[in-house]
């Protein structure tokens, strides 16, 4: 709280330049059962709900819908970016949702919750891979379809929750159960816990391979990845805390 | 001849569309000129990744005054993600063998760092792509830049309005930065060689996947602050399987059989565009980058190892690029 932004928002790290960043969605997600920390994740409420992909203003969806057509995708569709003065993406949109979805309030600004959401909503289920499954942003670009990456994939499963019967969900989700068995790095396997326990589907052998996995701090860096890996470990809480209902 | 009022119309777009293109370098946007007086590029012929390129790195380095005793060496690959095939990422058996031979060279210490642009899971784009391996069998630390820790820095040239970025201690204390390009056609830059690979120290943590940042500032305009910025010292471009098309994830492998050594980074870009069968000063940030970075006429660069001969066959670009053939 004490890091965070005037304008409600709040920094990728300390010391970060005061326009606000993806990490926002986050921190209102941390904040939700701590009581002094409302006022805080109200503001930051109120800042997510201003801040858009470049995408949301009618210029750039003419510019999208015109001169720059290499990456195809529905214009009217839009979520959030990493940073100001960017384009949606899926992983901040996914986290966006999440923080959003915990909004119950209807009273000023906060009765867009529920259209923001099924906005982002929208926009992902557009920006999917053909075959299912997330990539960073776009599913084609240049008319080549782009593979979807296993930690989008089950960020954006993660986000969507609750709307299981899509089709292109569930070829997303069969899509993760079968990648997954080759993959061995903590970070896309702990995603792939709760993106997949998020679905309700069953986890145990993701599980498995999670906890003979490869030494996380193989990295230089890897306090996120032993962050993730705790999340997955304990993952009916980390679910109920970040709002889905199995 | 006479024009009718639609041809001074599509006319008058035409003048605007052309300015705003090339706008952004019609005035000087550096204070500085860093250009030696001659540059020098060794062009190496390798036919396939193997332990024997350690050995031809070793003797074309001899061509080179490199003084890393007691520096603090960073290799920058190419690791953007992880798909079948050669073409991506910067060979592993490439940039391990330079590792070996700037060890011998008396450098304090070698690291590999790289802020992959599209894959978040940097560990799986490690293992997929055979680098895990090699850095645990050669213990060499592997810095991700993704998440590094930051500083915030004055851009040293201002092509675009970003002004300062901010990027990670790692990069900006290291003494000798060594870009490990692929040589790869880009879809939006035209190409991606050792300039352009400087996008992989702009960190995801602050600026998200895939750098997103640096395209709506102008990416080549970018890859011209970027580069003056952090100043890349040599340069050893993998062309033994290179990519044109779709770059730089969906083109096509091409066996190019050449790596590119140089302590120019601007010579270095300049000689793999031709060996791709390019116009090194169609490309804009070459050819801006040739004002004030370093030298792209063939007149101030010494060239050792192959010829530079003119390419069989260009590689192929998608439409946007197809005036560089």
């Amino acid at each position: 709280m004490r890091v965070q932004n005037p304008n409600g928002s709040f920094p990728a790290f300390e010391g970060d330049d005061r326009d606000g960043s993806w990490v926002t969605s986050l921190a209102i997600v941390a904040l939700r059962d701590y009581v002094p920390g409302i006022p805080a994740r109200l503001r930051g409420v109120h800042w997510l709900l201003k801040f858009a992909g470049r995408e949301s203003s009618w210029l750039w969806r003419w510019k999208f819908r015109t001169t720059d057509r290499h990456v195809r995708f529905d214009t009217e569709k839009y979520g959030w970016p990493w940073c100001l003065d960017t384009v949606s993406w899926v992983v901040p949109t996914s986290f966006a949702i999440l923080a959003l979805n915990q909004v119950s309030c209807t009273c000023g600004d906060f009765g867009q919750a529920a259209d923001r959401v099924k906005l982002g909503v929208e926009m992902l289920i557009d920006r999917a891979c053909p075959n299912g499954g997330w990539n960073a942003g776009n599913g084609t670009v240049y008319g080549a379809p782009l593979s979807p990456h296993v930690d989008d994939t089950a960020i954006a499963l993660l986000a969507l929750w609750d709307n299981k019967p899509d089709p292109l969900v569930q070829s997303s989700v069969q899509w993760l159960e079968r990648a997954i068995k080759e993959v061995s790095s903590p970070w896309s396997l702990g995603w792939a816990v709760l993106g997949l326990a998020a679905q309700g589907r069953p986890v145990d052998h993701v599980l498995t391979c999670l906890r003979s996995a490869p030494d996380v701090n193989a990295l230089e860096d890897a306090t996120t990845t032993l962050a993730l890996v705790c999340l997955a470990l304990d993952r009916h809480n980390t679910l109920s805390a970040l709002g889905v209902e199995i | 001849m006479s024009f009718t009022r639609r041809d001074l119309l599509a006319g008058g777009a035409g003048l605007v569309a052309g300015a705003s293109v090339s706008a952004p370098f019609l005035l000087p946007r550096y204070h500085f000129d860093h250009r030696p007086k001659r540059s020098r590029v060794a062009i190496l012929n390798v036919e396939t990744y193997s332990a024997e390129i350690e050995g031809i790195l070793e003797t074309a380095l001899r061509e080179f005054p490199i003084h890393v005793i007691g520096k603090t060496v960073l290799l920058k690959p190419n690791l953007v993600d992880y798909l079948p095939g050669d073409a991506i990422n910067t060979h592993p058996s490439v940039v391990f063998a330079a590792a070996e031979c700037f060890r011998r060279r008396g450098a304090k210490s070698v690291l590999v760092a790289e802020g992959p642009g599209h894959q978040r899971d940097t560990q799986l784009v490690l293992s997929q792509s055979g680098y895990e391996e090699y850095l645990r069998s050669e213990r060499i630390s592997f810095v991700d830049l993704n998440r590094d820790e930051l500083v915030r820095t004055r851009l040293r040239a201002g092509y675009t309005a970003l002004r300062h970025l901010w990027l990670p201690l790692t990069v900006l204390e290291a003494d000798f930065m060594v870009s490990m390009p692929k040589i790869k056609a880009h879809h939006w830059s035209g190409v991606t060689l050792s300039m352009k690979n400087m996008f992989g120290v702009v960190p995801g943590l602050r600026y998200g996947w895939p750098k997103n940042i640096l395209h709506w500032a102008g990416i080549q305009e970018s890859i011209l602050d970027i580069c003056a910025t952090v100043p890349i010292h040599f340069v050893i471009a993998d062309g033994v399987i290179a990519m044109e098309g779709n770059g730089p994830l969906n083109g096509i492998a091409r066996r190019l059989g050449e790596i590119v050594l140089s302590d120019d980074p601007v010579a270095a870009d300049a000689t793999c565009a031709r060996l791709m069968g390019f116009e090194p000063d169609r490309i804009p940030h070459i050819c801006e980058a040739s004002r004030f970075l370093g030298n792209s006429s063939r007149t101030a660069i010494d060239q050792a190892g192959e010829t530079l001969g003119p390419s069989d066959v260009p590689f192929e670009v998608v439409p946007d690029w197809a005036y560089l053939r």
